[in-house]
């Protein structure tokens, strides 16, 4: 299946918690994704930023229903905790706050070692989709799809 | 200025983790103003449907941060130079805070990372800036803290052989 956005990972979290248990995802960190050979040539660990990227795909597929569809405004906080490396498995529990207009979604990425970072995001209301191809526009734009669409692992 | 041959010898990223092409201004201790463009032969590209419209190829908002911290990296290591995570001083990320992402990002475009040190401290460097895309802010970034660690932290924290560890790599 070929992803709704480009991505720095292949591997989609996916919805782990029960129905109205607090929000949790898992995503294997597997060892052939494309960022280990560059990051770092003989030593692959997972960059920081991809734990963030896992965070806000799992974010962006436990959207709270009354936020619609949104968007990631700003990383408000991270703090990397420890080293994810190629065989982990990365479990994200998120807990959403709204905040005026704007929503909170807070998380804890871990892995079998404990906790690996901490993320705080900011979402806000997606734009209305634009037809136009115009690149400089000054809108944001989606940079994925639907939230309610289920997300699957592509590899 | 510095070529990307110059970056390789400060940064321990590759292909297709090397995210910042060039330096245009070093000012050690005090500010970097680097290059890096945007271009759909980058590998988050490859899977994407044939039908995929701009919105999809937006370039990944982590992969923005990425380069902008790298570029942080060739100003925080640029008087220290080590290209190998295996041995010496390595540098972790500690913490990133207040970063506002404004509008997508598209192949083709040529962006501009302004990064400033706003403080040093013995192994612990903080840094500010942002991101431009022809002079209009694509990216403010509020604070970056990267710390200078024993590469024995990171490679004592491999799965084989636990070891507390105080930071994440970048």
């Amino acid at each position: 299946m070929a992803p709704l956005a480009a991505g720095p990972v292949r591997a989609f979290p996916e919805i782990s918690s029960e129905p109205g248990a607090p929000l949790r995802t898992t995503v294997q960190v597997h060892a052939d994704e494309r960022v280990f050979p560059g990051h770092y040539p003989g030593f692959p660990i997972f960059p920081g930023v991809c734990v963030v990227e896992q965070v806000r795909r799992s974010a962006l597929a436990t959207v709270p229903a009354d936020a619609g569809k949104v968007i990631v405004r700003a990383i408000e906080s991270t703090r990397f905790l420890s080293p994810v490396f190629p065989g982990d498995r990365l479990t994200v529990e998120l807990t959403w706050s709204p905040r005026g207009e704007a929503w909170r979604c807070e998380a804890v990425a871990a892995t079998e070692r404990g906790r690996a970072a901490t993320v705080r995001l900011r979402l806000v209301a997606a734009p209305e989709p634009s037809t136009s191809a115009e690149p400089h526009g000054t809108a944001p734009v989606a940079v994925d799809g639907p939230s309610t669409q289920e997300r699957k692992a592509p590899c | 200025m510095l070529t990307i041959s110059a970056i390789k010898k400060v940064l321990p990223h590759r292909y297709p983790m090397l995210l910042v092409d060039r330096v245009d201004e070093l000012v050690p201790g005090e500010r970097l103003v680097a290059v890096k463009a945007i271009t759909c032969n980058e590998p988050w590209y490859q899977d994407l449907a044939e039908d995929a419209g701009d919105e999809e190829h937006a370039y990944p908002q982590t992969l923005l941060i990425e380069s902008w911290c790298q570029a942080a990296g060739v100003l925080a290591a640029w008087d220290k130079p080590n290209p190998d995570v295996m041995s010496g001083q390595v540098m972790l990320f500690g913490s990133i805070s207040d970063v506002v992402l404004h509008r997508p990002v598209l192949p083709g475009e040529v962006l501009q990372h302004r990064v400033r040190l706003v403080r040093a401290l013995s192994d612990t460097v903080i840094f500010e800036g942002e991101c431009l895309s022809d002079g209009e802010t694509v990216m403010e970034v509020g604070r970056v803290v990267m710390a200078m660690r024993p590469a024995e932290e990171l490679t004592g924290a491999l799965p084989a052989a636990p070891a507390p560890v105080g930071a994440g790599a970048h």
